[in-house]
């Protein structure tokens, strides 16, 4: 059929299919959702960066803060290293593609996270191992699309359901993003039953080493409302030299 | 209402077909041993169910924070522990009261951490009944000396004396770490602990999970199981354990106490389907009886006897008729019963399995021997099973003589 359509029909038919793209990105400025992939992935991260941050847990019965030095190559090397508390002082945390091993200076010991725990708690916060390796990239492992407006905050909605044959917690992230996309404000995270299984807001945005970005997440639990964790970077430096030897295990077990 | 002249006639007339008598006899005394027989297997297998489940792990009675039950979070903790667990002792009834800790971690022994769940507990109270029963003194844990599950245990390759990191998270949550030493290996029954336990002291354990005086459960183990819900009110109504869930096993393990209720109504179904039976024996060697001597019967009509006293009469022979029928079967059962008690009976054989395999409630394989035994209440109800359905059986044939028409009767 295709084959005898006059060219210039078709040419008309590929158009309109392009400028459609789905009923909702025919609204007036419309985000461009693979640029906001790309600014989500790397938001934080750079090809070499160093950051401090702050993480606090928030609990019914108390609230505890950890400060961390955190060393990163893009997306697929971390190294977290506890600075404060005393208590918990060099307890380290190594990244590299899917592994993650957690070194213990109290006994001196590297322990390698097995897959099974990688939807547990990460240092008793409410972000989960899984989150920390960060093994979900929404330009490769999500489809985004363009909802449309959004009331409360007010934004573009863009919703990104995970692509058939991913592996990951999440069936669905949906995003509310600034008027020109270039800020997170809310993320909502969807179980397999599709319900919201925990919302992350983003604020304090400020420039921190050259990008305009949010340096504080709260990540709020649905089904424990008395509960949240809070993750604030101190500062970044997005152009540091970091050698790979950075995320060997010897460096992990090196004393600090 | 039954005179003394009656009963010798009735008990003369049961001679004479002894044969018939004897076949009678023998079927309502099979009745009752097999009325007694299942009654006491039972009892049997409930206990040693019951006891399989409440023996290691659940106990009689449990004490937990509010939302332990659901949510099985470390933070969700009894505190002032020896305090209660005084108070507990003090209770009448109760055995044993300790204190226990759960909560997940990960175990490693070189750098592959697995999953573990760590339980703290009364070393010394649960090793004469409870978890640690049948553990060799030496290995018992103490200091920081564990035990781990059999399967647990093969699956990471360790043995005694092996050196094994425990990290996990403190009530605080803060990161809890510490190294302990393999002090043996628990072969449980409980298959959580089994596959993936870690046993503990207590005090180990408050002080790695920082939780000093605090634990996430009491156990408390009554004298008599069969009191734990009482028990439970009681402890629910002391000082201080009113913010707290007191639950007795029958309300922790629903499904077992639905078993256990279910077991003695099909008791009580084996025993009407057994009566049923007993009464047509009755009622079929009872007719016949009285179809045989009704000349016999008439005459005595004839020179006197009322229709009343035939009726006694005739209903008199078919209780003695059960009686002796239900004392011999009672013998036999009670032979039986206390036969298979001192010998035992395996549990996987009744189960219709020759290999051997154990049956598995609640993660607990229960195994081994079980051992019959029966209660008063199981005999009484033979006896007075027997004795009413002795009278009914008998009433149609009773009835049919006292309308005997007396001449009709002689003349036939």
């Amino acid at each position: 059929m295709t084959a005898r359509l006059p060219l210039s029909m078709a040419l008309a038919l590929f158009a309109l299919a392009a400028l459609g793209g789905g009923g909702a990105a025919a609204q007036a400025g419309a985000p461009d959702v693979d640029a906001l992939s790309d600014r989500l992935d790397t938001m934080w991260t750079s090809s070499a960066s160093i950051a401090r941050i702050e993480l606090t847990v928030a609990r019914p019965t108390g609230t505890r803060t950890l400060r961390m030095r955190v060393w990163t190559h893009g997306n697929q090397r971390a190294l977290v290293v506890v600075e404060a508390p005393e208590r918990e002082r060099g307890t380290a945390t190594l990244r590299r593609d899917r592994s993650l091993w957690t070194y213990l200076p109290r006994v001196a010991r590297t322990m390698r996270i097995p897959p099974s725990m990688m939807l547990s708690s990460w240092m008793g916060s409410d972000f989960t191992n899984d989150d920390l390796t960060q093994s979900a990239q929404y330009r490769s492992d999500f489809v985004g699309t363009v909802v449309g407006r959004s009331d409360a905050p007010a934004g573009w909605l863009i919703r990104y359901v995970a692509r058939e044959g991913v592996v990951g917690l999440w069936r669905r992230v949906e995003f509310v993003v600034n008027d020109d996309a270039t800020l997170p404000l809310v993320a909502r995270y969807f179980d397999r039953r599709d319900r919201v299984a925990r919302v992350m807001t983003f604020d304090e945005v400020r420039p921190v080493d050259g990008r305009t970005i949010p340096t504080r997440l709260v990540l709020q639990p649905t089904d424990h409302p008395d509960q949240h964790t809070e993750l604030h970077y101190l500062d970044i430096d997005f152009d540091a030299s970091v050698p790979e030897s950075t995320f060997s295990l010897t460096e992990l077990e090196r004393g600090r | 209402m039954l005179d003394a002249t009656t009963l010798r006639i009735a008990w003369r007339n049961l001679g004479r077909n002894k044969r018939r008598m004897a076949l009678a006899v023998f079927a309502i005394a099979l009745a009752q041993l097999a009325v007694l027989w299942t009654d006491g297997l039972m009892n049997g297998w409930i206990d040693s169910t019951v006891h399989a489940l409440t023996g290691p792990m659940l106990g009689h009675v449990q004490v937990h924070a509010p939302r332990w039950e659901n949510e099985h979070a470390i933070e969700q903790t009894v505190d002032h522990v020896d305090e209660r667990l005084a108070a507990l002792r003090a209770l009448p009834g109760v055995e044993h009261a300790s204190a226990r800790i759960y909560t997940p971690a990960l175990v490693a022994r070189d750098t592959d951490a697995r999953a573990a769940m760590i339980i703290g507990l009364d070393v010394s109270g649960e090793s004469t009944s409870g978890l640690l029963e049948g553990v060799p003194r030496d290995q018992l844990p103490s200091g920081h000396g564990v035990l781990v599950g059999a399967t647990f245990a093969r699956q990471l390759g360790l043995s005694v004396g092996d050196e094994l990191v425990v990290l996990g998270q403190s009530v605080d949550g803060s990161i809890a770490n510490d190294l302990f030493t393999v002090s043996g290996i628990l072969r449980t029954p409980v298959e959580e602990v089994d596959r993936r336990g870690v046993v503990m002291a207590l005090a180990a354990a408050q002080e790695t999970f920082a939780m000093p005086d605090r634990a996430n459960e009491l156990t408390l183990r009554a004298h008599d199981a069969s009191s734990a819900d009482a028990l439970a009110a009681r402890v629910a109504a002391l000082d201080g354990f009113d913010g707290l869930d007191v639950q007795s096993y029958r309300e922790l393990a629903p499904e077992l106490t639905e078993f256990v209720d279910m077991a003695g109504a099909y008791g009580l179904i084996v025993l009407a389907l057994v009566m049923i039976a007993a009464a047509a024996g009755v009622a079929n060697t009872m007719l016949m009886a009285t179809f045989e001597r009704r000349r016999e019967l008439g005459m005595m009509l004839a020179i006197g006897a009322s229709p009343a006293r035939m009726v006694r009469m005739v209903i008199a022979e078919a209780v003695v008729t059960g009686l002796v029928g239900v004392t011999v079967g009672t013998l036999l059962g009670a032979l039986l019963v206390f036969w298979q008690s001192r010998n035992g009976v395996d549990i996987a054989a009744l189960g219709g399995s020759s290999s051997g395999s154990e049956l598995a409630m609640y993660g607990v394989a229960v195994a081994g021997e079980l051992h019959p035994w029966l209660r008063f209440s199981d005999v009484a109800l033979g006896f007075v099973g027997v004795t009413l359905v002795s009278i009914l059986a008998a009433l149609w044939p009773a009835l049919h003589t006292a309308r005997l028409e007396p001449v009709q009767a002689m003349r036939s």
